[in-house]
This record gives structure tokens, sequence and C-alpha cells, in this order.
């Protein structure tokens, strides 16, 4: 035997021995729910499971770990604070999809298949279409990063609820925040070429001249663009006075911000929930200073924070800055704790249809100060936000506005 | 050569199966195949679904790519053709599924001989550029076609009927995959039985010698472009079902990447070898998960830290087939094929 093939059968051995380990191990745990270990708590019985297709690699994965661990932590303080609601506990059970939608799907059929599942957590808007129907046949209730403009409608997602204002009320906060301080300005959207990109877009155009401001340029980039040359001329030329961005995380907003100083421009730039959390202070330095955006939810550090019960207790938990999408994850339990409580409440058990409907009569919730309002669902969204500024002098974002309810109109 | 089997004419020459075993083994497959669905839970049928339209797909690029040498970079764009027909007719036609599914493939079937058109003056990286161009024209007609596609904010697809039953979950959905795959993959097998298939050999061992034989090279590169877009097609047409619901960003370049690994780690011009690499690169990604569930006792929050080690480890396989064994699984799977047929009576 030549040492190459040796080498080679040596690779196989090990190759097809980890495999197949794998798969051993992995049966019997499967056969075994109880000695998964997914989550904490995995001894308690009739436990309210919280599943979860997470993305912690990939794109995506800067938020996935966070919401992982603001779900874990979550599950932990309820637990052991608590006791969960009405003496049920609450189990975590959250996979990595790497932000793909198929292996997404595939996480949801391994949770589903080893757990009574009674809420899940999705990760992408294409997930969050896919999974619809499985959703509805098993009847389980489900939220998730997405805040999609096409979800929000209760008739086509009925056991589906985005986590704050879809995308088109983002924007619609932001104009509506341009409407009161400057009405009739200039307004240009630059958004990228993508499902998240377009979303808002079209509606934003109505709604901004609904609100009598004028819409300068609506610039679309490529996904994932390096080059935004073109699209900055274009934007130099429409000479707006505000710029709203959506679609991205941060790429090649930075760079959009230091072309568009360079050429003598005083636009002010704005950007929705997902480029709205820190990073965009401490990757930009001080370009980012008086970049706007809508957050709906409070931030780590808000100043009202610890009259709050719930910021109180993240900050408790939590010694650093946590991120906008770890706080989103105390959101998601602080709505399934009401949703249960109603539930049980009324005698109901806890499938996906009985949920829906005891949030559908939920009223003023109380996030325990997440969100600065008590927050009722309109459709399937909450249609609240509030306008924060980068200080980077500061090195935080701080609050402008009040909290905007778009329905309060 | 196997014995006892002495090819006495050229129909046994050219069986697929020349002994009875094979035969049996065939059968015992066929039988596990229709057993699984009783023993398999939904994750495992998801899996099994998942992998039948991925070994779709890898057979049709096997044929273009492993057996007439056109590289191809466009396979997942072709299945979004037959997906988006597929969504389209469900929307605005009330054909039944297995006629959408076959529009599906001719329609991607036509498309595919258009994009297989630079085949015929470049080869090689520079035929695989110009497929990946018409993946990127495909992809700004899925989002920009609005009328037909929803553009970006993509189309729901309702579940499959047949005969008044629902093939809405993966248990069902089974039943329809899996004779396709099986009948698409026996199809193939039998086109290199032919003269066709000969030439698509002819032609990737060495095109000019191949056109000095008399093969008419255009038109055997371009039946092998519209013979892969029609498998994509058919895959196409399934995934858009089984998912329920696409868009532009469904069929990324990414996913036409995962098809020539497929087909690579499974292994070149080799029927089996598109099942083995659709099935390995389908399955490993999910058996890792395993290895974190194992290790979930023993490391605090396993899911986020193991992940990533994951993803590391999927690669370290493909870059260790690569390099020990170039000739794919295929090529393992002979070597252990001919180690039992002397066994236990060989050292």
């Amino acid at each position: 035997m030549t040492m190459r093939n040796r080498t080679s059968e040596l690779f196989l051995g090990v190759a097809s021995g980890l495999l197949l380990g794998l798969m051993t191990a992995g049966s019997a745990i499967a056969d075994d729910p109880e000695e998964a270990e997914v989550g904490v708590e995995a001894d308690v019985e009739d436990a309210i499971v919280i599943g979860g297709s997470i993305p912690m690699t990939g794109v995506f994965a800067f938020a996935g770990l966070q919401f992982n661990d603001g779900f874990r932590d979550f599950v932990q303080w309820i637990n052991e604070e608590h006791g969960g609601v009405q003496g049920r506990k609450f189990r975590y059970v959250g996979q990595d999809t790497g932000y793909d939608p198929d292996q997404s799907v595939g996480v949801f059929r391994r949770i589903t298949s080893r757990e009574d599942v009674h809420f899940y957590f999705g990760d992408s808007t294409a997930f969050s279409q896919t999974i619809n129907s499985a959703l509805n046949r098993q009847d389980i209730l489900m939220t998730g990063a997405s805040f999609a403009s096409e979800l929000n409608n209760p008739e086509e997602y009925p056991l589906q609820f985005l986590l704050g204002p879809d995308y088109s009320e983002q924007v619609g906060v932001l104009l509506e925040y341009i409407a009161n301080e400057d009405p009739g300005a200039r307004v240009a959207f630059v958004y990228s070429d993508t499902e998240f990109g377009r979303d808002p877009i079209n509606a934003s155009v109505e709604r901004a001249e609904d609100l009598g401001l004028t819409v300068a340029e609506t610039i679309v980039t490529p996904p994932g663009a390096a080059d935004i040359s073109s699209a900055a001329l274009e934007h130099r030329r429409a000479r707006p006075d505000y710029t709203i961005f959506h679609g991205y995380i941060l790429s090649p907003i930075p760079d959009f911000i230091e072309r568009s100083r360079q050429m003598g421009m005083e636009t002010r730039f704005m950007g929705t929930y997902y480029t709205m959390d820190q990073g965009i202070i401490d990757e930009m330095g001080d370009a980012a200073d008086g970049f706007m955006g809508v957050m709906p939810y409070r931030y780590y550090y808000d100043e009202e924070a610890d009259d709050y019960p719930i910021m109180r207790t993240i900050r408790e938990m939590n010694d650093e800055y946590r991120a906008t999408t770890y706080i989103q994850a105390w959101l998601v339990g602080m709505l399934l704790k009401e949703i249960v409580n109603a539930t049980l409440e009324a005698g109901d058990e806890l499938t996906g249809t009985n949920m829906r409907r005891a949030l559908d009569s939920l009223e003023d919730i109380d996030t325990g100060g997440v969100i600065g309002v008590p927050v009722t669902f309109r459709g399937n969204s909450i249609p609240v936000g509030r306008i924060y500024r980068a200080d980077v002098e500061a090195g935080r974002m701080v609050p402008v506005s009040d909290w905007i309810d778009l329905t309060e109109e | 050569m196997r014995i006892g089997s002495p090819k006495e004419t050229y129909a046994a020459d050219e069986s697929l199966f020349r002994t009875r075993t094979q035969w049996v083994w065939f059968g015992i497959l066929l039988l596990s195949l229709a057993l699984y669905p009783f023993v398999a839970n939904l994750y495992w049928l998801f899996l099994a679904c998942l992998i039948c339209i991925n070994i779709i797909s890898a057979t049709g690029l096997n044929i273009l790519t492993g057996y007439t040498g056109q590289v191809s970079l466009g396979q997942a764009a072709f299945m979004g053709v037959g997906a988006y027909t597929v969504a389209w007719l469900d929307n605005n036609a009330t054909t039944p599924f297995i006629l959408n599914l076959l529009a599906a493939g001719v329609m991607t079937t036509l498309v595919g001989l258009v994009a297989g058109l630079p085949s015929l003056r470049v080869k090689g990286l520079y035929l695989a550029i110009a497929t990946i161009a018409a993946s990127f024209i495909l992809q700004f007609v899925f989002i920009n076609w609005e009328s037909v596609t929803r553009g970006t904010r993509g189309i729901n697809i309702q579940p499959p009927q047949l005969f008044g039953m629902e093939f809405d979950n993966p248990d069902t959905f089974y039943w329809l995959v899996v004779p396709v795959t099986v009948l698409m993959v026996i199809l193939a097998a039998n086109l290199f039985r032919t003269r066709v298939g000969r030439a698509f050999i002819a032609v990737r061992d060495r095109d000019i010698s191949a056109s000095v034989l008399g093969i008419n090279l255009p038109l055997y590169k371009l039946m092998s472009f519209a013979i892969a877009s029609f498998y994509a097609g058919i895959a196409g047409g399934f995934y858009a079902y089984f998912f329920g619901s696409i868009n532009p960003e469904s069929f990324p370049l990414l996913m036409s990447i995962f098809f020539l690994a497929a087909i690579i780690v499974g292994g070149l011009g080799t029927i089996l070898g598109s099942i083995l690499g659709a099935v390995f690169m389908t399955l490993t990604p999910e058996l890792l998960r395993y290895g974190v569930d194992v290790l979930e006792p023993f490391v605090q929050d396993a899911s986020a830290l193991l992940s990533p080690v994951r993803t590391l480890v999927f690669g370290l396989l493909i870059v260790g087939f690569l390099l020990f064994e170039p000739h794919g699984l295929a090529e393992i799977w002979r070597r252990v094929r001919r180690f039992f047929h002397l066994w236990p009576f060989r050292n």
C-alpha cells in the first residue's frame, strides 16, 4: 500500500467514523428527547417550548447570536424568578440555520418532530413565507426577525406577528418625524436591490407625498455592492434634505455618507431598525454623528432604562452593552408571557389558534419598558417607534422624539 | 470484469444490471424506499424529499458537466425557471400538478437551449462565466418581471393535488418526489446506453475527435444543455411545490456551486456520483448537528459556540474528499464493491 493510499484510507476511516458515530449518537438522542439537553430546564415536564430557527452562522449571525442569548436569558429569568407562567415553565430550543431558508425549514422540521413546540421564532422573510402553511397545519404561533410588510396581513399569515412596525411603517415613522420637523422637505430613498430593500419603497413614496414631502429620488444599489459611485452621483444631483437608507445593515452606508460629505452635501441621513444598532457608531466613528433612525425598542443604555422592570433586569443580567436584537428576543418573551397567561386564563390549550386569539384580545400590553408605551397589535404589527440620533461624542444613540404611534392620526 | 457476467450479447453488455444479485439489491433499495416513510419522522422525511430534489438537479448537471464536459454555473437559475413556471401555472391556471411539472421541465429546456448557445463557441472556464451571465440575467428577470414573478415579494404555491389528495407535508410529498427521482435517475443511466449518451462522452473526452467521428458538436452540446435544464426544471418545480413559496433569492449562485460541489464530491461522469454527492452535501451538515447535540451536555451554550465549527468541519470534509478521493464517493463505492466481490476469499 502506498503512502497516498494509506492517507486516503485514514481520511476515509476518520470521515466515515465521524459521520456514522454522529448518526448513531444522534438517533439515540432523537429517541430520547429528554437527553437532548437543548436549552435550559430540559427536565421540566409540561414545559412551554419556544423553538427557533436561529442564524448563528452566516451573514445574519451578528443578530442570531444575540437572539439566542436573549431567549436563553429570558427563559432563565422567567423560570427562576417567576416559576414560569401559571406554574408552567419555559424551555428554549434553538438551532443554527446559517441564514439559509432551506436550512431554516429543516431546523423547524427537526425541532417540531422532536418536541411539542408551542411557539416558534423564524429568521427571515423567506422562511416566514415558506413555513406559513406548515404553521397553519401544525397550529403553531410564530414571530421572527423579519419586519416585511408582506407579513403584516392577518388573513394570509394568521399565525404570525411582527415584533414592531413593519418596514413600511418604520419608514412611515421617519416620514412623520420629517413632516413635523421640516414640512415640505425633499426626501431621497436609497435601498438595496433585495426583497429586504425593496419592501417599503413604493408605499413610502406614496406616504411621503401624502405628508406633503417631496420625493427627490429613489436610488437602488445592487445587492452587496461595494462600488456606490454612480448611486452617490445620482444622490448628489437629487440634493435631498433627508436621505433614508433601507435594506442594509451597515455597508455601503459609511461610504455613501463620506462621499456625500466630501461633495459638500447637507443632507440628514436616516436608517431603519437593522441599521440602527450601536455598530453604526462603533464602526463609522465621527462620520456617524447625527445619523438618525427609527428604533422600536429602548437601547440597553437608555437613560430611563432603570425605571422599567425588564430593562432593569436586562441591565442587571448583563454588565456590558447588549445589542437591540438581544432586547428584541426579550420582547418576544414578554409578549409570549402575556399571550400564554391570557390563553391559560381563558382555559384554552396552548395551540397556535388559541394563542393568536389571546393576542388579539390583549390591549395595552406592558412590555416592561422594552417599548416605551403600552402596545396593542394592529394587524400583525406594532406600529410604534421612536427616532434616535447618533451622538458620537457620547458614544450612544439618543432619543430625539417621543414614541410615535402611527395609529394615532 | 465481474465474474459470472460473460456479456455474450450486445444487450447484455449494455444492460444496467448484469446479474441477478444486482436485481435483488435494486429490489431491496426500492423496498427500503417504500418502507422508509413508515419508520422515519417528518424531519427525516423532509430531508429525504430535499435529497431527492437535489439528486434530480445534480443528475442533470452531471449529464452536462460530468458526461459532456460543459461546465455550468447556471443550474440554480434553471431551477428557478422551473419553480417560477410551476408557481405561475399554479396561480393562474387550473392545470394538474403533473402537467405543471412537465411544463416546468419544457420551459426550462427552452431557456437552457438559449443559455447553452455560448457553448458552441467557448468551453471550460469561459463557458462557466457565460453560464454565470445567464444566471444573472435570469435573476434579473425573476426580480423585475413582477407581473409573473411578483418580484422580490415572492410568490406562494399551493401544495400539489392528485386524485383528491393533497401532498402538503413531507410524509405525503415523499410519494411524489421519490418515484419521479427514481425514474429520472434510471432515464439518465439509460441515456448512456444510447448513441446520444456515448456522443456526450465523446464530446467531453476530445471534442475535435468526436467531430471527426461524425458527431454534430453543436447539436449534442445543445442537447446536453437541454437535458440538464429539463432535469433542473423538474427539480425546480418540485422545489416550488415542496417549500410552497419562492422568491428571487431562493436560487442564488451559491446554490449552483452547491450542485457543482455535489457532483465533484460524488464523482463526475457517474450517475451514482450524482446521487451520492447530493446525499452527502445535503445530509452531512444535518448529521453534524448531532455533533452539536452530543456535545451539548458538556459545553455550555453549545449551539452558539459549535455551529461555526459545524460549518468548518463540513468544509474540511469537502476539501478532504477532493484531496484524497478525487474520483468522488462513487469511486469509494466501487472499491467497496470490489472488495466484497471476492470476500472473504481475498486477503
